[in-house]
C-alpha cells in the first residue's frame, strides 16, 4: 500500500513510517498540513495517516478540504485526544477511522490495512469468501466446504468483519469498536471468548484452521 | 465586618431598612386618613348639626321679623328667654352696637354678619359661675338691627378634645410601634443575612467545614442556608476527592513507573540470564499500557466531573443491558459463571449512552472478576420507583462489607481482596460519577446469598426520560 503520513512531530512521524515500512508498505511523510494536503492531492495514496494537531493547517481542516476537492483516499486520524466528541468530529470531517495516541504499532498497521481494503464506490457485496468459508450476506448463511454452520447474530457480524478483512490482522479494539460499537476497554477478555466461540464453530471439524491468533496484536482470518 | 477591605453597607442601606421605612410612611399616611375619617364622622358631624339648629332658630326669628318688625322680634326673644328649657343664647343690637335686648352685655368682637365662636361666663340660678363655649351666627335684621343666635357647645368640646387626644395617642403609638418593629425586623434580617455572609467568608478563608445555622422554621433564610450548606457539602466532597485523587495519582502512577525504572536499570546493569531483553521490554510495555489505561480512566472521570462533552440523548437502558449481556455472556460462561439478563419496557433515560454503557461494563467486569467459579451473575434494567430506571448487577461472590461500601466508591480505593487482580481502582468511582452527572444514585447492597457469602448487588438508578 502507498501510505501518506502527515505528522509534525518528527520522531513520531519516523516511527510511524518505520512501522508501516516494516509491514511492507510504501510510506511518504509530510511534516505540516499545507505540504500534506499538497502531497495528498498530487499522489494517489491508498491511505492517509493524519495527526489532528498540525502546524499551518490542522488535520480536521486538511481532511475536510481534501474531501471537498474530491479526494477519495481513506484517512485515519491520530490524536492525543480520545474522547467521543473528538472522534465524532473527526469522522464527520471525512476521516474513516480514528486512533488515539499512544498506540501499539500492531494496532496502527491493522487499522491502516483495514482502510486500504475499503472500496467505497463499488456496488454492495452480497457474498464473502475466504478459502472454503462462504458467507451469504442476504440469506445470512455461512458454510464451510459446503457444510452449513449455524451462527448467532453477533457471531455472524463478527465473522463478517473478519471475512471483509481476510488476510489482515484485526485487533481486539477494532472488533469491539466495529462489531459492538463500544469505545472503552473492558478489563476482562470478552473479545477473546467471542472469537474462541466462533473459532469453535468454523474450525472445529476441519484440519486446516482459518482463524489465527496473532500474538501481541489480534486475530487474522487466513485461508 | 469587612469583605475584601470594603465595608459592608450600613443598616440604612439594607433592603429591609428601606422596606421598613416605606412601611412606616404607609402607617403614618394611614393614621392620618383614619384621623380625618373619625374627625369628619364625629366632630364634623356635630358641627353640621349645630349649624342646622342655629339656622332653623334664626329662620323662625326672621319669620317673626317679617311678621311684625323689631318689636315682634323683641317680644319673641322675651318669650324664648322665659321658656323652661333654654338651648340658645340671643343678643339683639343696633348696627352701631347699642344693645336692644339679649343675654350678653355686648356682641363678641367680630366681622358681622357671619359665624362666631366665643366663651362667656354664666351664672346658674344656684349661684355658681362657670364658663361655657358658644358657637353662633349673626344676621342682619334689615338695616335696623343685628341678631346673634348662639348654641352651647361645651359638652361637644369636651368630647371633641377626648376624641382628638385618643386619635393622637393611638396614631403616635402606632407609628412608634411601626418604627420599632421595623428596626427590630430589619436588624434581625440583617443579622441572618450577615450570618450567611460570615459563613461564606469563613469558607473563603479556607475553612470548608463552616456551615450556616438554620432555625428550623423553613423560612426563606432557612432554605437559603440549607442550599448554601448543601453546596458546601458538595464542594467539600469534591475538594476532598480531588485532593485524594491527586495523592492517589501520585502513588498509583509512581509505583509502576519506579518498578519499570528498576527493571530497566537492572536489565542494563546486571542482566538476569533467565530473562531475555525482549522479555523485559515486553513486561515494561505491558506495564506502560496499564499506566495509560489508568490515565484514560482518570481523564474519563475528570470529564464526568466537569460535565463537559456529555452527549445527552434518549437512551434505552434495556437495550444497553441486552448489548452488554451479549458482549459479556461468553466471558462469564468461560469463567464458569451462570449469566442471566433481563430487561423490562419503559427503561428510557436521558443520558450519555457511552458513559452509561461504560459504567455498566465496569459493574459486570467486577462481577466476573470477583465471583468464584460456579457462581451466577444477573444483569437487569427495569423501571423502579419514583420515576427512576434501575440498572442492577447481582453476583454470588463475597460481596463488600457494609462498612467498606462508601470507601469502595472512592477513587483509587481497592478492596484488599482485589489487590492481586488487575485494575485501577477507578471502576466503581466512575459508576458513582456517572450516577452523579445524571442526577441518579449508585448503591452497593448485599446480594441474595447467605450471610457468610451474601454476594454483591450494585444498583445504578437514573431518572427516567
Amino acid at each position: 500500500m502507498n501510505v501518506l503520513v502527515i505528522e509534525d512531530d518528527r520522531e513520531s512521524a519516523e516511527f510511524i513510517g518505520k512501522v508501516l515500512s516494516e509491514a511492507g508498505h510504501q510510506v511518504d511523510i509530510a511534516f505540516d498540513g499545507e505540504r500534506g494536503l499538497e502531497l495528498a492531492r498530487a499522489g494517489s495514496f491508498d491511505a492517509l495517516v493524519v495527526d489532528r494537531m498540525l502546524p499551518e493547517k490542522d488535520g480536521l481542516t486538511l481532511v475536510q478540504e481534501f474531501r471537498d476537492a474530491g479526494g477519495a483516499s481513506p484517512a485515519l486520524f491520530l490524536t492525543a485526544l480520545s474522547e467521543v466528541e473528538h472522534r465524532v468530529e473527526g469522522l464527520r470531517a471525512g476521516a474513516d477511522d480514528y486512533l488515539s495516541k499512544p498506540f501499539a504499532p500492531a494496532e496502527l498497521v491493522a487499522r491502516v490495512e483495514a482502510l486500504g481494503r475499503r472500496t467505497p464506490n463499488e456496488s454492495p457485496v452480497t457474498h464473502l469468501r475466504a478459502g472454503e468459508l462462504e458467507m451469504d450476506l442476504l440469506a445470512r448463511k455461512v458454510s464451510r466446504a459446503g457444510q452449513r454452520i449455524d451462527l448467532q447474530p453477533r457471531e455472524f457480524r463478527l465473522l463478517e468483519y473478519l471475512m471483509r478483512h481476510a488476510g489482515q490482522v484485526v485487533t481486539r479494539r477494532m472488533l469491539l469498536e466495529k462489531v459492538w460499537d463500544y469505545h472503552f476497554d473492558p478489563q476482562t477478555n470478552v473479545i477473546d471468548v467471542h472469537v474462541s466461540r466462533l473459532r469453535g464453530k468454523i474450525d472445529k471439524d476441519f484440519d486446516e484452521p482459518l482463524l489465527h491468533t496473532v500474538r501481541g496484536a489480534g486475530y487474522r482470518l487466513q485461508a | 465586618m469587612k469583605l475584601w477591605g470594603v465595608r459592608l453597607p450600613p443598616l440604612a442601606r439594607t433592603t429591609t431598612f428601606r422596606l421598613t421605612t416605606f412601611y412606616v410612611v404607609l402607617t403614618f399616611l394611614y393614621t392620618l386618613a383614619l384621623i380625618g375619617f373619625i374627625y369628619s364622622t364625629t366632630i364634623g358631624y356635630a358641627r353640621v348639626e349645630n349649624r342646622k339648629r342655629i339656622d332653623s332658630e334664626i329662620d323662625s326669628i326672621l319669620l317673626a321679623y317679617e311678621d311684625g318688625g323689631l318689636s315682634r322680634v323683641s317680644q319673641s326673644l322675651l318669650e324664648r328667654a322665659a321658656a323652661p328649657q333654654r338651648y340658645f343664647l340671643y343678643q339683639l343690637q343696633t348696627p352701631s352696637g347699642i344693645k336692644l335686648s339679649g343675654d350678653l352685655s355686648a356682641m363678641p368682637p367680630g366681622d358681622y354678619p357671619g359665624e362666631v365662636e366665643f366663651e362667656i361666663d354664666v351664672r346658674r340660678p344656684g349661684g355658681s359661675e362657670f364658663t361655657i363655649d358658644v358657637a353662633g351666627r349673626v344676621v342682619n335684621l334689615g338695616t335696623e338691627a343685628q341678631l346673634l343666635v348662639g348654641y352651647d357647645i361645651s359638652n361637644q368640646g369636651i368630647m371633641t378634645n377626648r376624641i382628638t387626644n385618643a386619635i393622637y395617642i393611638a396614631g403616635g403609638a402606632g407609628l412608634l410601634i411601626a418604627i420599632m418593629g421595623g428596626i427590630w425586623i430589619s436588624r434581625s434580617v440583617a443579622r441572618r443575612a450577615q450570618h450567611l455572609a460570615d459563613t461564606a467568608e469563613k469558607v473563603m478563608g479556607g475553612d470548608l467545614t463552616a456551615r450556616a445555622r438554620t432555625r428550623r422554621t423553613d423560612d426563606e433564610f432557612d432554605r437559603l442556608a440549607e442550599r448554601l450548606n448543601a453546596m458546601l457539602d458538595r464542594l467539600q466532597a469534591l475538594v476532598r476527592s480531588s485532593r485524594h485523587t491527586g495523592d492517589a495519582i501520585a502513588h498509583d502512577l509512581r509505583s509502576p513507573l519506579s518498578r519499570m525504572r528498576n527493571r530497566l536499570e537492572n536489565a542494563l546493569s546486571s542482566p538476569d540470564p533467565d530473562l531475555s531483553v525482549s522479555d523485559v521490554i515486553e513486561q515494561t510495555i505491558r506495564e506502560v499500557d496499564g499506566v495509560l489505561a489508568t490515565f484514560n480512566a482518570i481523564l474519563r472521570l475528570s470529564r464526568l466531573d466537569a460535565q463537559s462533552e456529555m452527549r445527552m440523548e434518549r437512551t434505552d437502558l434495556g437495550e444497553v443491558v441486552e448489548e452488554l449481556s451479549d458482549l459479556f455472556e461468553p466471558a462469564a460462561e468461560y469463567e464458569g459463571l451462570e449469566f442471566r439478563s433481563e430487561s423490562t419496557r419503559a427503561t428510557q433515560v436521558l443520558g450519555d449512552r457511552e458513559m452509561i454503557a461504560q459504567a455498566l461494563a465496569n459493574l459486570i467486569d467486577n462481577a466476573i472478576k470477583y465471583t468464584p467459579e460456579g457462581g451466577a451473575i444477573s444483569v437487569s434494567a427495569r423501571r423502579g420507583d419514583d420515576n427512576m430506571v434501575e440498572l442492577m448487577v447481582k453476583d454470588t461472590g463475597f460481596g463488600i462489607p457494609e462498612t467498606e461500601r462508601e470507601r469502595a466508591k472512592q477513587r483509587f480505593v481497592r478492596m484488599d481482596s482485589a489487590r492481586t487482580l488487575p485494575g485501577s481502582g477507578l471502576g466503581l468511582a466512575l459508576v458513582d460519577a456517572v450516577a452523579m452527572v445524571h442526577r441518579g444514585e449508585f448503591q452497593l447492597l448485599d446480594g441474595d446469598g447467605p450471610p457468610d457469602r451474601p454476594g454483591l448487588k450494585a444498583v445504578l438508578r437514573l431518572p427516567r426520560a
